[in-house]
C-alpha cells in the first residue's frame, strides 16, 4: 500500500515538473501569438514594453529551436597547427622548412595528429625536435608534451578570442564549443550576413607595423627575379606565366574570363612605366615577371586585379623568396587603388621581415572617418610600453616609410613626418565604414594565435527552417495519432493508459530538452517521432502477456501482476539495447545526429518510466473501481 | 482486436529456406556493393552543397544549361521538395563566393522566376574522413556493447546469434542503399551522417525482437531434454509472435510517417530504419532463434542461461 501512495507521488511530481518546465515555453509561444496579432506595430510595440519582462523571461527558459529549424550558420573551423608550431621554433633554416612542408602535406589526407605526424616526420629523418623547438637538453617527449601543451592553449585561447569577436558583432546565443585537439564549432543561430560573420572570423588579425626597404633595392630584387624567370623558362620548356588563375578550385568553379587586359593601366601611368600586358603568353616572354607587374617610375610597384593571385603564388614559391634581400618579404596591398580608367591596382612593398612592432600593445580601435576625408579608418591607441617603443621606432625613422600589415596584407604605409608620441597610430585605406567596424572588432579582439580555417561550414535559411518545423510537426502529429489510435483499436481500454502514458513521455522528452537547455532539430524530432512508435513496445509487451495469462484462465487481477512481472525482463532488455545504441551515437555523432540521439536516449528512458509505473497504476486505479474486466485488454 | 489467433507454424523445419533467401539477399547486396558502391553524400566524401528554391515551377534542364554557360561546374538534381535544386560541386572553403557565383548566374539568366538560396553545405574532406571514421567506431562499438550485454543476460551463443542477426539486418540494407542508391529522384539514398544513425537505431532496435524471443526461449527450455529443443523453439516462436509483429509494427507506423511528413533531409534516415526494422523483424523469427538452434544441436550441448528465474 506504501508503494503504490509512493508511486502515485512520483507519477504526480514527474508531470507537475514537466509540466513546470515546459510552462515558459508556452507562454513564449502565446506572447509571441499576441504580439503578432495586433493591427499596428505601435499597439505591439507597446504591449511589449508592457510585457518585456514576462517575455524576456520566458524566451530565456523556453525550448530552443536548432539551427536547422531557426536558420543559421554552423561552422567548423580549424586551427592550424602546422603554422602554430613553426611560430614555436627557432634556428628555422631550409631543411625545417622542407619537413614542416611535408608534415602540411600528410596533414591534409590524415586525421592524424599534426603532433604525431611532426613527431614521426623528424624520427624518419633522424633530427632530434630539440634542434629546432626549445631547449636543446629536452628529450622529445618532453617537447611534445610542451607542445602539445602548446596547442592546447592555443585552441582555448582562440576559441575565446573568437567568442569575443562574436560577441562584439552581436550574435544572440552563440554556442562555441572546441572538439579534439584543433578543432572549433560554432553554431550562430539566425545570422542574416553570413559573408561578413565569415570574414570576421577567419582573419587571424595579426597586425604588424613594417618597416619598408628603399625604393630601388626593391627594383633590383624585381629585376632579379625578372632574371631567374626567364633562365627558369630556358630550362624548362614548360611556360612559367601559365595561368593567373593558379588557384585549382577556382578554376575548377568557375572559367574566370582572362580578358585581354593590354593597355588598360597605361594611360593612367607616369611616363617610363612599364606596361604589364596580358600574363596569359603563350611564348616564354623575355620579362615574365614585368609581364604581371608593372613598376611606376617613383619606384613604387603594382600588380592589377586579375594577375594578383598569380603574384601571390609567386611570391609564396621558397626559389623566389630566396632571391630578397636578407630579411625582407614582398607583401602586397590590401585594397587596390584605382588607375584612371578603372583598372584595379595592387601596391606592391618589400617590407624588413621582423615587425618593429605588433598588434599585442594595441589596446583600443576604433573605426572613424578620416579627417581629410569620407574614407574610413581605424585609430588604435597602445599601451605604455607600446608607446615608448613606437615612439623610438617613429623618432628613428623620420622620412621613411612603415607599412601597416594585417594578416599579410598592406593596409597602408605612411612616411614617418615626425616622432609620435602618444601612442597613436591609424589604419587606413580600408573600403567602407563596415569593414572598418569589423577590423575594429577584430582588433579589440586580439590576434589569433594561429590561422584558423574554415572546414565545414552549413548554412540555412530561414524559409527552410519553417518548412522544417511545419514537416516536424506534421511527423509528430500522424504519428502520434497514428500509433494512439491503433492502440485504442487493438487493445480498447488498456489502450487508453497507453496512450496516457504515450502524452506524458512526450511531454517529459520536451520538458527535460527545455530543462537542460537543449535545443531540438529537425532529428531531434525524428528521435521523438520515433520515440513515439518505441514507447508503446513496453505496453505492447505487457498486454500481450496479459492476454495470455487471462487466456489460462487466470483473474484479471492476477493477470495483471503476472504481465507487469513476466514482461519485465524483455522490456528492459529491450531498452537498455536501445539505449546504448543511442549513447554510443551520442558519443561518437556529432552535430545533428547528437540531437537525434539525445531524444532518443529520454524518450526509451521515460518510456520505462511511463510503460511501467504509469500503466500500472492506472490499472490498479481501474481495478480498485472495479472498472476492469478480462474484456479490457481487447 | 488480435491479428494473430493461436498460430503453429514450423519456423524451425523452414529454416534453411530462410537461410537461402537470407543469404541471397546479402549476397546480392554485397555484389552491388563492390560494383556499384554506395552514393557517399558530403558528410563523407566532401564537398559543397546548395540548395534552391524557386519560385515558380521550371525545368531542371534550364537551369543546368545556365549554370553551364555561366561557367560554374557542378552537378544539378532535382531536390525532394516543391520546386527546389540541389546543385553539389567540389568542397569551397568559402561559401559565400559560391552562393553569389550560383544565385547570380541564375539571376542574371533566368528572369521573372525568383529564387533562394535555402541552405548551403561545405564539409572539408578532412572532416570527412573524420566523420567516417566516428561513424565506423560508433557501429562497432554499439555492436560490442550488445554482445556484451546479451551475453550477461542470456549466454554466449543467444548472443553471437543476435549479433549475427543484426550484421544481416544492416548489411543488407548497406545493400539495399547501393542497390536502390540514385534511382528515385525524391529519394536519392546517399550515405550521410543521419544513415549511421539510422544504423545504430536499427542495431538498438533489431535486437529488441530477438530478446523477446529469446525471453520465451529462456523460460521454457530450464530443465528440458535437447530433444525438445526444436518443439520448445517453435512453440516460443510462436507465441511471442504477436508482440514481435506489432511491436515492430508501431515502429514502422511512426517510421513510415517520418518518410511521408518529414521532408527530404530526413527520407533517407526513414528509409533505412523502415527497411532495418522490417529485416530484423524477420531475422529475429528466421535467423537469431534458428541460429540458436542449430548451434545447439551442431555442438550437443544444452543450455545454461543466467536469470532464468521465473516468479
Amino acid at each position: 500500500m506504501k508503494n503504490k501512495r509512493f508511486n502515485l507521488l512520483l507519477i504526480a511530481v514527474v508531470t507537475l515538473v514537466a509540466l513546470w518546465s515546459l510552462w515558459p515555453t508556452w507562454r513564449d509561444y502565446s506572447l509571441s501569438t499576441q504580439l503578432n496579432s495586433f493591427s499596428s506595430a505601435q499597439d505591439s510595440l507597446k504591449y511589449a514594453m508592457e510585457h518585456r519582462e514576462e517575455i524576456d523571461d520566458a524566451r530565456k527558459k523556453s525550448l530552443k529551436l536548432g539551427l536547422d529549424l531557426k536558420g543559421g550558420m554552423h561552422l567548423v573551423m580549424e586551427v592550424d597547427q602546422v603554422d602554430l608550431f613553426e611560430q614555436k621554433a627557432w634556428n628555422k633554416d631550409g631543411k625545417f622548412t622542407s619537413i614542416m612542408q611535408n608534415v602540411r602535406a600528410k596533414a591534409t589526407q590524415s586525421d592524424a595528429r599534426i603532433l604525431d605526424l611532426l613527431a614521426a616526420e623528424f624520427r624518419t629523418e633522424n633530427i632530434p625536435l630539440s634542434r629546432y623547438f626549445y631547449d636543446i637538453r629536452n628529450s622529445n617527449q618532453e617537447i611534445v608534451t610542451k607542445l602539445d601543451k602548446e596547442s592546447e592553449e592555443a585552441l582555448t585561447r582562440a576559441k575565446e578570442i573568437i567568442r569575443n569577436r562574436i560577441d562584439q558583432y552581436g550574435v544572440a546565443e552563440p554556442v562555441i564549443t572546441t572538439q579534439g585537439s584543433r578543432k572549433i564549432i560554432i553554431e550562430l543561430p539566425g545570422v542574416s550576413d553570413e559573408n561578413r560573420v565569415r570574414n570576421l572570423l577567419k582573419g587571424t588579425a595579426k597586425l604588424e607595423f613594417r618597416l619598408l626597404r628603399e625604393p630601388e633595392e626593391m627594383l633590383r630584387t624585381l629585376d632579379r627575379i625578372n632574371t631567374y624567370l626567364v633562365q627558369n623558362a630556358q630550362n624548362r620548356t614548360v611556360v612559367t606565366a601559365t595561368s593567373p588563375v593558379a588557384d585549382s578550385t577556382a578554376a575548377a568553379l568557375a572559367s574566370v574570363p582572362v580578358s585581354g587586359v593590354s593597355s588598360a593601366a597605361s594611360a593612367s601611368l607616369p611616363p617610363g612605366a612599364v606596361v604589364p600586358p596580358s600574363p596569359v603568353g603563350k611564348q616564354p616572354s623575355a620579362k615574365p615577371l614585368y609581364d604581371v607587374i608593372g613598376v611606376f617610375q617613383n619606384g613604387t610597384a603594382f600588380t592589377a586585379e586579375h594577375s594578383r593571385e598569380y603574384v601571390l603564388s609567386l611570391l609564396h614559391r621558397s626559389d623566389i623568396q630566396a632571391l630578397l634581400p636578407q630579411d625582407s618579404e614582398l607583401l602586397l596591398a590590401a585594397k587596390p587603388e584605382e588607375g584612371k580608367d578603372g583598372e584595379k591596382l595592387y601596391s606592391i612593398y618589400l617590407v624588413r621581415k621582423a615587425p618593429e612592432l605588433t598588434g599585442g600593445v594595441i589596446t583600443e580601435a576604433k573605426a572613424t572617418f578620416g579627417s581629410q576625408s569620407v574614407q574610413p579608418e581605424v585609430m588604435m591607441t597602445m599601451n605604455s610600453e607600446g608607446t615608448s617603443k613606437w615612439a623610438r621606432i617613429t623618432g628613428a625613422n623620420i622620412g621613411k616609410r612603415i607599412a601597416i600589415v594585417l594578416d599579410g596584407s598592406v593596409y597602408s604605409a605612411p612616411v614617418v613626418q615626425s616622432k609620435i608620441p602618444n601612442g597613436n597610430s591609424v589604419i587606413n585605406g580600408i573600403g567602407s565604414l563596415e569593414e572598418a567596424k569589423d577590423l575594429e572588432i577584430v582588433l579589440k579582439a586580439g590576434a589569433l594565435p594561429a590561422p584558423v580555417r574554415i572546414i565545414e561550414e552549413r548554412t540555412v535559411g530561414p524559409s527552410l527552417g519553417a518548412d522544417y518545423i511545419r514537416a516536424g510537426m506534421l511527423s509528430l502529429v500522424w504519428s502520434f495519432g497514428a500509433v494512439s489510435i491503433f492502440m485504442l483499436v487493438y487493445y480498447k481500454k488498456a489502450g487508453i493508459a497507453a496512450d496516457i502514458a504515450l502524452v506524458l513521455n512526450i511531454l517529459i522528452v520536451l520538458s527535460v530538452l527545455a530543462g537542460f537547455n537543449a535545443s531540438l532539430s529537425l532529428p531531434g524530432i525524428a528521435g521523438i517521432v520515433l520515440t513515439i512508435g518505441m514507447a508503446v513496445d513496453a505496453n505492447v509487451l505487457i498486454y500481450e502477456r496479459i492476454r495470455e495469462e487471462l487466456a489460462d484462465g487466470k483473474s484479471v487481477i492476477t493477470a495483471v501482476t503476472q504481465g507487469y512481472d513476466r514482461a519485465f525482463s524483455s522490456i528492459l532488455d529491450s531498452h537498455v539495447t536501445t539505449l546504448s545504441a543511442a549513447f554510443l551515437l551520442y558519443t561518437y555523432g556529432i552535430g545533428p545526429i547528437q540531437g537525434f540521439a539525445v531524444t532518443l536516449m529520454i524518450g526509451t528512458s521515460a518510456s520505462l518510466f511511463t510503460a511501467i509505473v504509469v500503466t500500472r497504476e492506472i490499472f490498479h486505479l481501474l481495478l480498485a473501481k472495479n472498472l476492469m474486466s478480462d474484456k479490457s485488454f481487447g | 482486436m488480435r491479428i494473430f489467433q493461436k498460430t503453429n507454424f514450423n519456423f524451425i523445419r523452414y529454416r534453411k529456406i530462410a537461410y537461402g533467401f537470407s543469404i541471397i539477399l546479402l549476397v546480392a547486396g554485397m555484389v552491388s556493393l563492390a560494383v556499384k558502391g554506395l552514393n557517399y553524400g558530403i558528410d563523407f566524401r566532401g564537398g559543397s552543397e546548395v540548395v534552391i528554391r524557386f519560385e515558380k515551377n521550371i525545368d531542371v534542364g534550364q537551369i543546368r544549361s545556365v549554370l553551364d554557360a555561366a561557367g560554374v561546374s557542378g552537378t544539378l538534381k532535382q531536390y525532394g521538395m516543391d520546386r527546389s535544386f540541389l546543385f553539389s560541386t567540389v568542397f569551397q572553403g568559402d561559401t559565400g563566393q559560391l552562393k553569389s557565383l550560383v544565385s547570380n548566374a541564375l539571376n542574371d539568366r533566368i528572369k521573372g522566376n525568383a529564387l533562394e538560396i535555402v541552405r548551403i553545405d561545405a564539409v572539408g574532406p578532412s572532416i570527412a574522413s573524420d566523420l567516417k571514421w566516428s561513424a565506423v567506431k560508433a557501429l562497432l562499438a554499439s555492436l560490442f556493447a550488445i554482445l556484451l550485454y546479451v551475453g550477461i543476460r542470456f549466454e554466449i551463443k543467444f548472443a553471437t546469434a543476435g549479433v549475427i542477426a543484426i550484421f544481416h539486418d544492416i548489411l543488407t540494407v548497406l545493400g539495399l542503399f547501393s542497390i536502390l542508391g540514385g534511382l528515385f529522384t525524391f529519394m536519392p539514398l546517399e550515405m550521410d551522417q543521419s544513415i549511421i544513425a539510422a544504423f545504430l537505431t536499427i542495431a538498438g532496435y533489431s535486437i529488441t525482437d530477438t530478446v523477446v524471443v529469446y525471453d520465451r526461449i529462456r523460460e521454457r527450455i530450464r530443465g528440458q531434454k535437447p530433444s525438445e529443443y526444436e518443439r520448445i523453439f517453435n512453440e516460443s516462436m510462436n507465441q511471442t509472435l504477436s508482440r514481435t509483429i506489432i511491436t515492430s509494427g508501431t515502429v514502422l507506423l511512426s517510421v513510415f510517417v517520418l518518410f511521408i511528413f518529414a521532408g527530404p533531409a530526413i527520407r533517407g534516415f526513414a528509409f533505412a530504419v523502415f527497411m532495418g526494422i522490417l529485416i530484423g523483424t524477420y531475422s529475429s523469427i528466421f535467423v537469431a532463434a534458428p541460429l540458436v538452434y542449430d548451434w545447439l544441436r551442431i555442438t550437443k550441448s544444452s543450455v545454461r542461461l543466467r536469470g532464468s528465474k521465473v516468479s
